[in-house]
């Protein structure tokens, strides 16, 4: 797992949210991963493939999806995890993806994203690679978003 | 409309269309004729031969280009070369085909070209969801030797509900999107016993068993994404590495996808795939 092809997922987590309104994120923990991931509850996974191939999945509990989904709609209090928030992750994670995929074009390695997939439930598995891949905890305002990253060469 | 100076090239046209909805309005047998001809009827689409004896068909297109720049227009050449998709395509030329004319390849290229006159999703219910169900029953018999029917239902809510495996292979290119493949526990089990080819005295591990599926999915919906390729060379789909998830009561939501379920019942359970397309460009 090369750190170099990591850094532009956390960095664009980074440089994305404070733009739709979180207070700076802070890198809380890394870790090298070779078992399943363990949805907290909301994970979202985008795929990519170009030049390089891959996943990252963003992974929260559900109280931390209504957060962001609230402050992405203005501090609109949000009840429930309802269609209108599950958007809202969803394009938090379109946004995030896509502007690793720039950070990644600026390392020469051009990728093109696929749409995410959004899964909701309890203590389910997600796999995102038969090797090794990264896992970042972000703080973001006090709730804890989980970033794995799974990055392999493409061919071409 | 057709533009085409040969008598054969338009009759073979002509013919091909017949079986189609659409309506030949007009012929042209040369470029001159084309631009006085898509002025009086002003066609959904056009098919452009290359060769015209005043004008080569990127020329012709440009001039019909000039007084309706949201013309529509294939190219039909013998060669299809990059020099010339790529000066083709500065012209506005929206599609590109080779001779001889495969008659589904022209379908879904008009379909594509005409979607705002059909529906989106007509076109990506014919052109995107069949391939996938065709490489959905294909896979399942050269994987695991059973038979089976699939359909095709377009997905009113959207999300789905899993208990078992799913399997996501997200989908870049024109148009993005992703296919999940999943069933049941008890499916799965089948599935792998028979993929692996482990008796039912012997024990295999749910890793094995998810695997097993992951590996099987990537191969159906690569086989789905050639089917596409194959028909639409100028927007290659890719596939991106698939995420497996696996527990009981799964939503898995794809908010502003267009999606298709289709299924195939088969003597080992249901499997499922679920195809989802972006909607717009």
């Amino acid at each position: 797992m090369d750190a170099k092809l990591v850094n532009p997922f956390v960095e664009a987590f980074e440089t994305v949210m404070p733009q739709i309104g979180f207070a700076p994120p802070k890198r809380l923990k890394v870790s090298v991963q070779h078992k399943n991931a363990v949805s907290k509850g909301v994970s979202v996974i985008v795929g990519f493939t170009k030049q390089i191939r891959g996943n990252v999945v963003y992974n929260m509990d559900e109280n931390t999806a209504k957060f962001i989904a609230s402050t992405m709609m203005m501090g609109m209090p949000v009840e429930s995890f309802d269609a209108m928030a599950q958007s809202a992750i969803s394009e938090m994670s379109n946004m995030l993806t896509a502007n690793a995929a720039t950070n990644l074009a600026g390392l020469g390695l051009e990728v093109d994203i696929s749409t995410p997939s959004l899964s909701i439930g309890e203590n389910f598995q997600v796999k995102i690679t038969d090797s090794q891949y990264l896992t970042v905890d972000m703080d973001l305002g006090g709730h804890v978003v989980e970033l794995d990253i799974a990055v392999e060469q493409g061919q071409g | 409309m057709i533009v085409d100076d040969s008598r054969v090239g338009r009759a073979m046209l002509v013919k091909n269309l017949q079986r189609t909805n659409f309506e030949v309005v007009a012929q042209a047998k040369n470029a001159a004729e084309a631009v006085e001809l898509y002025a009086a009827y002003h066609p959904a689409v056009v098919t452009m031969d290359m060769n015209l004896p005043d004008a080569d068909g990127i020329e012709c297109s440009r001039r019909i280009l000039s007084f309706d720049k949201d013309a529509k227009i294939v190219m039909i050449s013998a060669m299809k070369d990059a020099t010339l998709v790529s000066r083709g395509r500065d012209a506005g030329i929206a599609a590109f085909l080779q001779k001889p004319i495969n008659t589904n390849d022209l379908i879904d290229t008009l379909m594509i070209l005409c979607q705002n006159k059909v529906g989106k999703v007509a076109v990506l219910r014919e052109s995107y969801a069949k391939p996938f169900a065709r490489a959905l029953q294909q896979g399942l018999f050269s994987l695991i030797g059973v038979h089976c029917e699939t359909s095709i239902e377009l997905c009113d809510q959207n999300f789905l509900t899993v208990s078992g495996v799913a399997v996501i292979i997200g989908l870049t290119g024109y148009p993005t999107g992703r296919a999940i493949v999943y069933m049941e526990e008890k499916t799965v089990q089948a599935f792998s016993r028979i993929l692996l080819d482990v008796g039912p005295d012997e024990k295999i591990r749910d890793v094995e068993a998810a695997d097993s599926i992951e590996e099987s999915a990537n191969i159906i919906v690569g086989r789905g994404v050639s089917n596409i390729n194959d028909v639409f060379r100028d927007k290659e789909i890719r596939m991106t590495p698939p995420g497996t998830i696996c527990g009981k009561d799964i939503h898995i939501a794809s908010p502003k996808l267009t999606t298709f379920h289709i299924a195939a019942e088969t003597r080992i359970g249901d499997i499922h795939m679920n195809v989802g397309f972006a909607e717009g460009e």
